[in-house]
């Protein structure tokens, strides 16, 4: 299985200036409750040890632990994001504290990245998300531009990019504001192709 | 291109000589260069002339050629009140005067001066409001006169943002000591914010000199420059203002058209200090400026501030300031020294040796002028006497250009914003600060370190000691040398016939500020307020220091005492669009949007939703809506119902969390059944409705109003906090996407696209709920009565709902289906008597009120809002909601209009629309109590103040029976 970190990138000059791509119809997962841990783990993810932390597993799927119990699991490129999907489907309500929460339904997912994505986010954000304060592997919930938005670091540092989880029914409001911020920087609306070989 | 103001470089470190630019003042044309600014470039004409003061409209030149002055406020096609000594010169540039009657050369106002001993401070309050009503007369004269410049009404609007900053270390200031403090904490690892309000860096070392030799300021500046330019670790803001401060260092700082909102772990205010006016008669005048200004024309604009001058000063740099008009080939006719001679004896050696007189212990009186007032001719000096006090007679002479520096004051306002506290030091005659919080500090001139030696240790050790709290290594503490005093302790020298002026702004002279304490106001800031004194566009920054001792010597107590008045933020002047920025105003779409724009739709915010109100043309609204109810009541209509609350809740404990907070009883709901679910708050008032569908003995889906869920969310959340129930609780609002099919033909639409649920009314009755697959998608479905017709609500996952909506559509076709609106949908409604939370309630609606007893379950113990509702129910009721009905073709009543119970007021309306259905207006009001009874009639005043009598009727107004939604 190859691995996102290490995929060679079709239009890297792009994303390496700043390029914002929408993955939204990548599948993605969360998981909450006391013993969601026990069977992300089981069905072989690396989680974050602790909270607002994220993980890039080795088939470049992605995990957020957004809380004490709650984990948030973003597809890779590579399977396009079968291996989330699968664990959609195969989930069931039983009488274990893991609750499925719907987030490709709930959440719009926007790849923002770049040189000045740190400049970006600072016109619409009030966190500090520079390299030495928002390192690889860190996870914000904030807010931006006036709605909810979870800002997760997962590098590489030789490409900086930040992944951008809104709510989905303001996926064509939060898409023009970072649009709009990006404008200054030359930045681009690129398809998800442009991740793929 | 030659000026005869033009200096030879290296003057002029902001111009570029090769670059021309054409502009007009006041309708005549003129040249200047790139980098001027428009007073720069005036002057390099020879213009000095650029406003008329407030009051008495004198003639004004520029003072600071800094931006912090009124006097050189002018005006440009699309804005008022620009400072032409900051305003860089553009191409084509088109500016003019402003507040002058006639022309700014000639102002017929200008005679208002000669009347001044009859308008002294305050006379507008005594004067103009007896005898009563008079006011009505004067008020528009008063106004006409008020005001400075002309607003552009038909400006349009241009793009101003925000945006954050992060720093270690915000450095305020990038003069020597700012240059020097971010070097030493950047060299330690800080990242460094340098804030630098001109153009270039250096501050003073751009334009001050600070040797005789003037060798110091040049090398150290490009020493500085260098070094912090080249540096990784400090990022430059040019041209940047911070205007304010704010707790934790929150600094604002404005940069072109951005607001930057700066967050610094540590800041430091190396700000400086301004030049104060020595005050003597005319001493306003053009051809008068502050030393330091012309020092700022000649090397920052290579501009001749004058061909003859006369330098008065109160310190050394007056000498050294002297020395640079001499070599740029001013005339020097004498160096007046407030003091009985420098400190430094080489200064006086000198200026002896370029033959320029010094006059010791001498002040200018008096500055003469020509006819008009449009430039000084001269001045006449004086021997000191005593404090403000001079000999009899003086000595003439002639000039055009008098430089006066009386001292300086530390720019101080951030740092009292801050909390820093001033002290008046009478040794120094200058301001010193304590008090600052810990995570700012201060240096170099705002912290009374005068000599380049001093400032540059100074910024050293404030640099060490942020470092310190930033756990960085830092460089040992430097120890300070001997400075002589730089402010002279009274620069004031009242005149018998005034015009000697205090406050630039406001036109206020010496006796102006006396007079205010002699009437009583021995406070500053009552003075202030009485007076008007700092309170002009330069906010006090060349009038606060000799207020200060005026009003100390005026009340016979010292300046500390006395102190000043308060700082505030702004610092300078912004716009309310950098306060505003870019706005966000975030909205929501449903999965649908654009099937809803494609079929015409009319769309309506609902909160941040954006919802179809109707399909068809906004003139048509009417008769769109009415035709989309009547299909829904005969046929079958489709409604998108994604912006509905939803809410998950799963858990062991999800039956026992629902019981608390609705108050309907939720424990023994059957599994594939919905139930009404009515939420009141502590209060007893209800805050939200909806309808909770049982999928699994742990799972339940509730809904909640469009506008509530997320509150409902956060109050399911807050309990649950408290009472820790085994329970997992998501909002899925955005994750389900919803719609309604509704009407006759309903389940027949339904049934071509649902093979896996029994549809059958037996298999499926009203208020049943179940799981399956609609359109080959997954879906939740609801038997809901909302708009009292056979209705299935069909919630999927948000990613299929714009396939849903398209795969009902084409089924429906043969049942000829069409979309309906928020419009139709809430007519529907209204016809079977449903109210909608937070339309037909209000802040006070309890349950009995809108007659919901019955979804009140009495026999559990306990729910939200239960001892309130006992409360309530034991008093007698106020209000009640009632049905009300008119004949078609009477006055309309509108949401709000009240309704009236003999000369009170005993409700309004809260619904009304025209049913075609029904043939007849329907509404829903709050009466009283007696006004409820089915068949009494009720006034309400609708517009124009008509009453009209409505009868009062049993809801539901359609279907009593509900046969039709129970099909």
């Amino acid at each position: 299985m190859s691995n996102l970190h290490a995929q060679p990138l079709l239009d890297v000059g792009a994303l390496q200036q700043c390029a914002l791509i929408d993955l939204t119809a990548l599948p993605r997962i969360g998981f909450r409750g006391t013993h969601s841990a026990d069977y992300l783990r089981v069905r072989g993810f690396e989680l974050p040890e602790a909270p607002n932390r994220a993980v890039l597993q080795a088939d470049g799927s992605q995990v957020a632990r957004l809380s004490q119990t709650e984990y948030l699991l973003l597809g890779g490129l590579a399977d396009q994001g079968q291996r989330i999907a699968d664990e959609e489907v195969s989930w069931e309500l039983d009488h274990n504290a893991n609750y499925l929460l719907p987030r490709q339904d709930s959440h719009a997912w926007l790849q923002l990245s770049g040189a000045c994505i740190s400049e970006v986010m600072a016109k619409l954000c009030g966190v500090d998300l520079r390299p030495e304060a928002f390192p690889v592997g860190a996870v914000a919930q904030t807010s931006a531009a006036r709605i909810n938005v979870i800002v997760i670091n997962l590098g590489p540092i030789d490409l900086p990019r930040f992944q951008l989880l809104c709510d989905r029914a303001s996926l064509a409001y939060f898409k023009a504001a970072v649009l709009d911020a990006m404008s200054e920087f030359n930045g681009a609306l690129l398809e998800p192709e442009a991740l793929r070989h | 291109m030659s000026l005869p103001n033009r200096l030879p470089a290296p003057m002029g470190l902001l111009i570029d000589r090769n670059q021309p630019l054409t502009f007009s003042f006041d309708g005549t044309a003129y040249q200047g260069l790139q980098g001027d600014s428009i007073a720069s470039a005036l002057l390099a004409n020879g213009r000095f002339l650029l406003s008329r003061s407030f009051k008495y409209h004198r003639p004004r030149g520029p003072l600071s050629m800094a931006g912090q002055d009124a006097n050189s406020l002018i005006q440009l096609p699309h804005e008022p009140n620009v400072l032409a000594d900051c305003q860089l010169l553009t191409q084509g540039l088109e500016a003019s005067g402003q507040n002058f009657n006639g022309s700014l050369e000639n102002d017929k106002d200008a005679y208002l001066g000669k009347f001044s001993k009859f308008m002294p401070v305050g006379f507008y309050y005594r004067s103009f409001y007896k005898p009563k009503g008079i006011w009505k007369f004067w008020e528009p004269i008063i106004r006409k006169k008020a005001g400075l410049g002309v607003l552009d009404l038909d400006f349009k609007p241009e793009y101003y943002d925000k945006a954050y900053l992060f720093a270690d270390l915000a450095v305020i200031g990038a003069g020597p000591a700012g240059l020097q403090a971010a070097l030493t904490a950047a060299d330690a690892g800080a990242k460094v914010l340098l804030v630098e309000q001109q153009s270039i860096l250096g501050g003073s070392l751009n334009y001050a000199r600070f040797d005789i030799d003037n060798r110091r300021a040049n090398t150290l500046r490009n020493q500085l420059i260098e070094a912090v330019q080249a540096h990784a670790n400090i990022h430059i803001l040019t041209q940047a203002t911070c205007n304010g401060w704010f707790a934790d260092n929150y600094l604002p700082v404005i940069q072109g058209k951005r607001l930057y909102k700066v967050r610094a772990s540590q800041c430091l205010i190396c700000s400086g200090s301004f030049d104060q006016p020595v005050i003597f008669r005319n001493n306003d005048l053009p051809g008068v400026m502050l030393t330091s200004a012309a020092q700022r024309l000649m090397k920052l604009y290579a501009v001749k501030p004058g061909k003859r001058a006369v330098v008065l000063t109160g310190n050394d740099d007056g000498y050294l300031a002297a020395l640079d008009l001499y070599e740029q080939g001013v005339d020097v006719v004498a160096l007046v020294d407030l003091r009985s001679g420098p400190s430094n004896r080489d200064l006086l050696v000198a200026l002896e040796k370029r033959s320029i007189r010094c006059h010791l212990a001498t002040t200018v009186y008096e500055a003469l002028h020509d006819k008009g007032m449009r430039h000084i001719t001269g001045v006449e000096l004086r021997s000191i006497t005593g404090q403000g006090q001079v000999a009899g007679h003086g000595v003439t002479l002639a000039c055009d250009l008098l430089c006066m520096s009386g001292g300086y004051m530390p720019v101080y306002q951030l740092l009292c914003q801050a909390g820093g506290k001033l002290a008046y030091n009478d040794a120094a005659a200058e301001f010193t600060l304590s008090g600052l919080p810990n995570n700012l500090g201060v240096a170099g001139s705002a912290n009374g370190r005068h000599t380049l030696d001093n400032v540059l240790a100074d910024a050293t050790n404030a640099a060490a000691t942020a470092l310190t709290a930033l756990a960085l290594p830092c460089p040992t503490q430097q120890s300070f040398k001997a400075e002589a005093r730089v402010n002279f302790p009274w620069p004031i020298f009242p005149h018998p016939k005034g015009k000697d002026f205090v406050d630039f702004d406001e036109d206020l002279q010496v006796n102006d500020i006396i007079n205010a304490t002699r009437i009583g106001y021995r406070d500053i800031q009552l003075v202030k307020r009485y007076s008007t004194v700092g309170m002009g566009p330069s906010q006090g920054r060349h009038s606060a220091l000799p207020t200060a001792r005026l009003v100390a010597a005026s009340t016979q107590r010292s300046v500390s005492e006395t102190g000043i008045t308060t700082a505030r933020p702004p610092f300078e002047a912004e716009k309310l669009a950098h306060v505003a920025g870019r706005a966000f105003d975030p909205f929501r779409q449903t999965p649908m949007h654009a099937q809803h724009l494609a079929a015409g739709a009319k769309m309506m915010p609902a909160g941040i939703w954006q919802r179809p109100a109707y399909y068809g043309k906004a003139s048509e609204r009417e008769r769109c809506m009415q035709q989309e109810a009547l299909h829904v009541r005969t046929k079958v209509g489709l409604i998108d119902v994604s912006t509905l609350g939803g809410l998950d809740v799963r858990g062991p404990d999800a039956g026992e969390l629902l019981n608390r907070l609705y108050t309907f009883a939720f424990l023994k709901q059957p599994v594939g059944r919905s139930r009404y679910a009515l939420m009141t708050n502590e209060q007893g008032v209800v805050i939200d409705d909806g309808v909770c569908a049982r999928f699994a003995e742990q799972h339940f889906y509730v809904t909640a109003t469009t506008s509530g869920v997320d509150r409902i969310y956060q109050q399911m959340l807050k309990w649950n906090a408290q009472w820790r129930l085994n329970v997992d609780i998501a909002n899925v609002t955005a994750a389900l996407s919803a719609v309604n099919l509704a009407g006759p033909d309903a389940r027949k639409v339904l049934q071509t696209l649902c093979t896996d649920i029994d549809l059958s009314s037996a298999g499926f009755p009203y208020l049943g709920v179940r799981q399956g697959t609609v359109a080959g998608i997954k879906a939740r479905v609801l038997r809901v009565g909302f708009v009292g017709e056979l209705g299935y609500e069909i919630h999927v996952p948000s990613r299929h709902g714009a396939t849903l909506w398209q795969a009902l559509m084409n089924a429906g076709k043969a049942y000829d289906i069409r979309p309906f609106g928020v419009e139709a949908q809430r007519l529907l409604r209204l016809e079977k008597g449903h109210v909608i939370i937070s339309q037909d309630t209000d802040g006070m609606t309890h349950p009995d009120e809108i007659d919901m007893g019955w979804a009140i379950n009495r026999s559990k113990p306990f729910f939200v809002g239960r001892r309130s509702l006992d409360i309530l129910q034991a008093q007698p009721a106020k209000r009640k909601l009632v049905g009300f009905t008119l004949p078609t073709g009477s006055p309309k009543p509108l949401e709000g209009h009240l309704v009236l119970n003999g000369p009170d007021i005993s409700g309004n309306v809260t619904s009304c629309e025209h049913s075609q259905t029904l043939g007849q207006i329907i509404g829903l009001a709050y009466a009283a109590p007696e006004q409820s009874t089915p068949g009494q009639q009720i006034p309400i005043r609708v517009d124009g103040g008509l009453v009209v009598q409505a009868t009062v009727v049993q809801l539901p107004f359609f279907d009593p029976d509900n046969q039709r939604q129970e099909l």
